[in-house]
């Protein structure tokens, strides 16, 4: 369990930080946003993930399944925002 | 092993800042915003392991929450302080 854990907390940490290099491989906001919200998501509930396999008790599990419907309900939504914003602000640099 | 974590995810940080800083635009700088936020949801989510103690899971609750509404706010500030749209409301 402790094993299963590490390796799902440290892809998570992984993703995040392919998450925050796209923001400097990618050229505008429209694509960047891609990288930080898709990826940051992933980066998240997997680090969560682990925590909850490490921590191994249901007290860390719940707490781990809140966090990940929060953010499950809250990225989508600003990626969708933040994709109507970088449309509108395209062209003036 | 955990040290190794905490230091990858200071070099997410320390990208997200220099986005936020460089940024030619409010929405790179709000895009910069949501990575530092997922970096602290992942840095509060470490602390607990590290300490061994669940209330750091509680401010990662909280710090989701914060992001949130801070990306909602700041967009929405981006997008309706541009002329056009000041022309269209009027």
């Amino acid at each position: 369990m402790t094993i299963a854990g590490l390796l799902i907390l440290t892809l998570g940490v992984l993703i995040l930080l392919l998450a925050s290099l796209g923001l400097f491989v990618l050229k505008d906001a429209l694509s960047r946003q891609h990288s930080a919200t898709k990826a940051g998501t992933l980066g998240i509930v997997l680090v969560v993930t682990g925590t909850a396999l490490i921590g191994g008790s249901w007290a860390w599990g719940g707490r781990a399944l809140l966090i990940t419907v929060l953010a499950w309900l809250a990225m989508p939504v600003a990626s969708h925002v933040l994709a109507r914003a970088a449309m509108s602000q395209r062209g003036e640099e | 092993m955990m040290a190794l974590l905490v230091v990858t995810v200071f070099v997410c940080i320390a990208l997200g800042v220099l986005r936020f800083l460089l940024g030619p635009t409010d929405c790179d700088r709000i895009i910069a915003l949501d990575i530092l936020f997922s970096a602290a949801v992942v840095l509060c989510a470490l602390a607990a392991l590290i300490s061994g103690r669940i209330l750091f899971l509680d401010i990662a609750i909280g710090v989701v929450l914060i992001g949130f509404v801070a990306t909602l706010a700041w967009t929405r500030l981006a997008e309706t302080s541009r002329p056009q749209y000041k022309e269209r409301r009027q």
